[in-house]
């Protein structure tokens, strides 16, 4: 992979803005179709396995693998009893990180807070600027959407469904499986279509324990689907399959790429075949408009080294740059022909904002592995996934909508119960003898798309290069916090079941934004009136503008978004070429 | 401390308060009285305390004196016993001084000075000597006393021992003698196939 210096003279096929999941799939499915493309990232290209460094042992880091103490990550407190800009009274940190920024191996993949402020109500928002943006970082948990999500308003009324199926995008998600790699073990359900898997990790005691009490009560726990080879590709010679090293659950990514990453898993492959070309630190400001047509031109970014203005010319533009980031771009594109914003005659974009919510959740003891020698329990990328159970053939009366639970269990390297009440000999030996015998759960649950949910363009507050910052104005509602009390008391009573003695049932949920699901604020529909992007994620306004990003969803579902991203997007710029080779952009 | 129920804080922390002013100018640990806000200027007393740790930083957040009653702190929070070393020997009393000494937070770094020289009053108020000075089961008996009423968060040695315990508790199981001694940590190394369970739980 060479990386040539960028054209801006020439006429690029398709420009793309943003490198995460989905910006690196459309590189890859243009490029492939033999499209000449642009893509453009807004941060810097790391050198990625020097920032992961996934095999160093604590006490090698100067910071015991910690954000170093002259920088400042923020809290749950923090998040809470503030407002946002966060910056503000803590002036004197070197530099500011969301609160995914607590560990030495991620402070230079995620942003600097003060340099790009956001205003309005609480809210956690994660970014990172840098070549592959969250999916260097991200918790790698690969699931499938299902009919229960795509068709949610058919079965319950609320919001809109999707203007497809699952059996539209049921091959696309076959393709991503294939193209790279996912680890899971098939169950047949409905709600939780299975995966083309490669050879799956497998369960530690306490999990079976857990696995076996809820088959009594007709739950499904499965391996984590990890979107991680364990069997290698033999099309990528930029990823390595698992070695199941053990560092999973630090804060940080896989420096063997094992674990998809969109750099190995997708942009380099795709700039081996010729087609693609990238632009770091290009931070994007507007998607300029041709003034005869009112068709997108093109691009207009700022170097963010240099400051230097630049614009960019192609037939079709491809926003990719996460879900608050792309509803930003396309507020910030106001014109003659797009007055409210570009793709924006619906008014809905930036509205239907919607994510996961987190925070409810157990943990528990299982009382025969406490004493047990340690084992080793971190060397796989997750633990297992509990599918969503509520409101499937049910009905419950207090909310609509499900959640599902990630979990573990067993020795890390770092222990678990470090939070044991006291000091001295005591402590000391209850932490070594429970260390393996913990296990423990938390829920991701469906956060409704409201209309009164939305960010916009805050007026005064600017980011460090003059872009206008994004201001939220969105809340959990009724439904949320209803589903929150069940996840709690749901937890409760599943570790009880299992025979797990409870230690602490957490029942606080988490600052909006925490999950980093943020999803819906351009959406699909087949109505112009109602939603921003058709079924292949275009603008219904603007035929050369696609939206391919977390955006485009209708609703949140409960299920990871990242696999569904990638599927979406696979789908919609095959799609993209075609039009395109039909002169039809 | 010769009655086994719980002491009040609250209660007794006005006594030894009081005994502090009495004793001043005597053997305290020479360190300055800070208020939450003050920002503390990187000032470490000179002032030869009796008990000077031999570990002595060069350049450190901590003085001499302060260094070794953080060494025996961070012991008493998590000692040495027949399975491991402690604290000490990890060289937990060194990180939490280096990480001090980075931290940009001046309330933090006033915390960690008052919450030492308050530690060391209730030591003379409860037992007649430094903490430093005192024996291991008096040393507990102090801190006891913290944790018991760990929920008056008000109280700046409630906040100090908070923290004291966290970052002894970081400084320690990310050590070599806590990861490898004392945790038996087998992982961090390539693993061909995650044992697991026998049982898949399949049946």
């Amino acid at each position: 992979m060479s990386e040539p210096e960028t054209d801006l003279t020439k006429t690029y096929d398709a420009v793309i803005i943003g490198s995460g999941a989905a910006g690196g799939m459309a590189a890859h499915v243009l490029s492939s179709h033999g499209l000449q493309v642009l893509l453009l990232e807004a941060g810097k290209k790391l050198p990625i396995e020097q920032e992961l460094r996934s095999m160093e042992w604590p006490y090698d880091n100067a910071h015991r693998g910690y954000l170093p103490p002259e920088s400042h990550s923020l809290t749950f407190n923090e998040y809470t009893i503030r407002n946002p800009p966060y910056g503000a009274g803590l002036e004197k940190a070197q530099h500011l990180r969301s609160y995914v920024g607590s560990s030495d191996y991620v402070k230079n993949i995620v942003v600097d807070e003060r340099e790009n402020p956001y205003t309005g109500t609480n809210y956690a928002w994660v970014r990172a600027r840098c070549l592959g943006g969250k999916t260097n970082i991200w918790g790698r948990l690969a699931l499938r959407l299902s009919d229960y999500d795509f068709k949610a308003k058919s079965r319950d009324g609320f919001g809109e469904d999707w203007p497809i199926s699952y059996s539209d995008i049921a091959p696309y998600y076959d393709k991503v499986d294939l193209y790279l790699g996912i680890m899971g073990v098939k169950e047949n359900l409905p709600h939780l279509p299975d995966s083309i898997f490669q050879r799956p990790q497998k369960l530690n005691c306490a999990e079976v324990t857990l696995k076996q009490s809820l088959q009594k009560m007709g739950r499904v726990l499965t391996q984590y689907r990890a979107g991680v080879t364990s069997e290698g590709l033999k099309h990528n010679k930029y990823r390595s399959r698992c070695y199941g090293r053990g560092a999973c659950e630090r804060k940080g990514g896989c420096d063997i790429h094992a674990a998809f990453d969109s750099p190995t898993g997708l942009i380099y492959p795709a700039m081996d075949t010729a087609n693609l070309s990238l632009r770091t630190n290009a931070v994007v400001r507007e998607v300029t408009i041709d003034p005869q047509t009112g068709k997108a031109s093109g691009v207009r970014f700022i170097d963010s080294q240099t400051m230097k203005d630049y614009t960019v010319r192609a037939k079709v533009v491809v926003v990719a740059a996460s879900t608050l980031e792309s509803a930003r771009l396309l507020l910030l594109s106001k014109s003659r022909w797009h007055p409210n914003g570009l793709a924006n005659s619906s008014g809905h974009v930036g509205h239907n904002f919607c994510e996961h919510l987190m925070g409810p959740g157990v943990t528990g003891r299982a009382k025969d592995l406490i004493g047990k020698p340690s084992t080793l329990d971190d060397g796989r990328p997750g633990g297992f996934y509990l599918a969503r159970f509520r409101n499937l053939s049910e009905k419950q009366p207090k909310f609509i909508r499900g959640y599902g639970f990630e979990g573990g269990s067993g020795c890390s390297m770092f222990p678990r119960g470090t939070d044991t009440h006291g000091f001295g000999a005591s402590f000391k030996e209850e932490v070594r003898k429970n260390q393996g015998a913990y296990i423990s759960m938390g829920a991701f649950g469906e956060v409704l798309a409201r209309y009164e949910n939305f960010v916009d363009l805050d007026p005064v507050v600017k980011d460090k290069w003059g872009i206008p910052a994004l201001r939220f104005r969105y809340k959990f509602g009724d439904n949320e916090r209803r589903m929150a009390e069940d996840m709690k008391e749901t937890a409760q009573e599943m570790f009880e079941a299992a025979g797990f003695e409870i230690v602490h049932v957490r029942n606080r949920v988490l600052t909006e934004g925490w999950s980093i699901h943020e999803l819906g604020t351009a959406r699909m529909g087949n109505d112009p009136k109602t939603s921003v992007l058709n079924q292949f994620q275009q603008s219904h306004d603007v035929k050369n503008l696609f939206v391919v990003d977390g955006s485009a969803f209708v609703n949140a579902s409960c299920q990871n978004p990242t696999w569904t991203i990638m599927a979406l997007c696979w789908r919609s710029c095959d799609f993209l070429a075609d039009e395109l080779r039909k002169g039809n952009l | 401390m010769a009655s086994n129920d719980p002491i009040d804080l609250r209660q007794d922390r006005r006594e030894w308060l009081k005994t502090s002013a009495a004793a001043l100018g005597a053997s305290l640990l020479p360190l300055p009285a800070v208020t939450g806000k003050q920002p503390q200027a990187a000032t470490p007393a000179t002032h030869p305390a009796a008990s000077a740790g031999h570990n002595k930083p060069t350049g450190g957040f901590f003085a001499p004196a302060e260094h070794a009653l953080v060494e025996e702190l961070s012991e008493t929070i998590i000692p040495a016993d027949s399975h491991s070393g402690g604290a000490k020997r990890a060289k937990v009393a060194d990180y939490i001084d280096q990480f001090l000494r980075g931290s940009y937070d001046d309330d933090q770094k006033a915390l960690w000075r008052e919450g030492l020289r308050l530690v060391d009053l209730m030591s003379r108020h409860y037992h007649r000597k430094s903490f430093v000075d005192s024996s291991p089961d008096e040393r507990i008996a102090v801190l006891q006393v913290l944790s018991d009423n760990d929920h008056m968060t008000d109280l700046p040695e409630v906040r100090f021992f908070i923290e004291l315990k966290r970052l002894t508790v970081r400084g320690y199981y990310t050590s070599k003698i806590g990861i490898h001694d004392e945790l038996e940590y087998k992982g961090n190394r390539i693993l061909e196939e995650y044992v697991g369970c026998d049982d898949q739980g399949t049946s």
